[in-house]
């Protein structure tokens, strides 16, 4: 018995994009489904309280209108991330219009994290829950993509639009808080 | 606790989460943490922190796919920069002709009205270089040496200032210049304003 397209593991991203661009959608199919799950864990990571599912629908509509684009330079997955953090931007800065309110940097990262309450049970969860709201956003960002999403310096540096050195130094100082925060707790 | 000092291999303690090193990295990584307080408690740290936000709201890959639109669908918009460019020079050079042809007609509607006015030019220059006359040559009456100065009309080619300044000699030669013209107007001429203060000039130049 032969294999569908679709249980084919072996298949790259960049196949993938081939087939799609060549009028079979089930490439998109698969490709939605490799990767939607990993974006929504770093758009909840992030402090993204609410249409998680909506940000990476849209995240995914833009990659696919503009995968001409895509060079392959770094992984999709990345590419992915970095539209994702760009329209989390775009939604905070609405969201930040909105309320009218100045102190953002500092603000966000508690507010944002109100929708994890219902996310994280565990003790030890919420432990981490309230480290990772101690940290800049930027180091938030960093943090959970080098521990969450296993991605490389180099390419964090690509998402949040950075340096590989001063990706580190993030990661560094992002490490340094949460491990004081849950050695006191 | 025990100050790690390898920080390169604590570095790689999210690659070991994710089991993103190769043979030989692994099990050097795997030693150093058996014996390594620090990264001990780092290691679990990074993996509390993964498992933290599992709880995430699931995907409706379906929904999301039906968003996206086929390729063939987004090429022709990828393209449409190139074509209304294409678009935007055909606009332009239309535009052109209609202004350059506009003003060419306008042009052509103005000159005979210029040629109605009576324009001389002409003081000699300092080689005593022969004047031009800029005059229909089928000019019922022309003033020779007018003593009255015909005023330019505003849209007539104004080449100098009058004829004050010319000889009665060069004036001579000027009336000879005409005569010498063939061309003919291409309008009826207005009538010029006859002068004739006399001095003989008309009959001495025939």
């Amino acid at each position: 018995m032969t294999p569908s397209p679709e249980a084919r593991p072996e298949e790259t991203d960049m196949e993938l994009i081939k087939r799609w661009k060549a009028g079979d959608g089930r490439a998109a199919t698969r490709l939605v489904g490799r990767h939607s799950q990993a974006l929504a864990r770093f758009a909840a990571s992030a402090g993204e309280r609410e249409e998680i599912e909506e940000l990476v629908q849209d995240t995914f509509v833009r990659a696919f209108a503009s995968l001409d684009s895509f060079r392959g330079e770094s992984s999709l997955r990345t590419w992915l991330f970095t539209i994702e953090r760009r329209l989390m931007l775009d939604r905070r800065r609405a969201e930040r219009r909105s309320r009218e309110t100045v102190p953002v940097e500092e603000s966000d990262h508690v507010s944002e994290y109100g929708a994890l309450d219902s996310m994280i049970a565990e003790e030890a969860q919420e432990k981490v829950r309230k480290s990772l709201e101690a940290l800049s956003p930027t180091q938030r960002e960093v943090f959970t993509l080098r521990v969450q999403q296993g991605l490389s310096y180099k390419e964090i540096a690509v998402v949040v639009g950075s340096t590989e050195g001063a990706a580190r130094v993030h990661y560094h100082h992002a490490i340094q808080t949460v491990k004081e925060f849950l050695r006191d707790e | 606790m025990n100050k790690c000092t390898e920080l390169d291999i604590q570095e790689m303690l999210p690659d070991l989460l994710h089991g993103k090193l190769d043979a030989e990295a692994r099990p050097r990584v795997e030693a150093h943490v058996a014996s390594c307080e620090e990264c001990t408690e780092e290691l679990e740290v990074l993996r509390t922190v993964k498992s933290a936000s599992v709880f995430i709201p699931a995907i409706d890959v379906d929904r999301v796919v039906r968003q996206i639109p086929p390729y063939r669908m987004i090429v022709p918009a990828a393209q449409a920069p190139a074509r209304s460019r294409v678009v935007s020079w055909l606009v332009a050079a239309s535009l052109a002709v209609v202004v350059l042809g506009g003003g060419s007609l306008l042009m052509i509607q103005q000159k005979p009205s210029a040629q109605r006015d009576v324009v001389i030019h002409d003081r000699p220059d300092q080689q005593g270089a022969t004047s031009r006359l800029m005059l229909p040559k089928r000019v019922p009456t022309v003033a020779q040496k007018p003593p009255v100065v015909l005023e330019p009309h505003p849209h007539a080619l104004a080449m100098a200032t009058g004829v004050d300044g010319l000889s009665d000699g060069n004036l001579r030669q000027l009336m000879n210049d005409m005569n010498g013209f063939d061309a003919l107007p291409t309008t009826e001429p207005e009538p010029v304003i006859s002068v004739d203060n006399g001095d003989g000039l008309d009959q001495g130049s025939r």
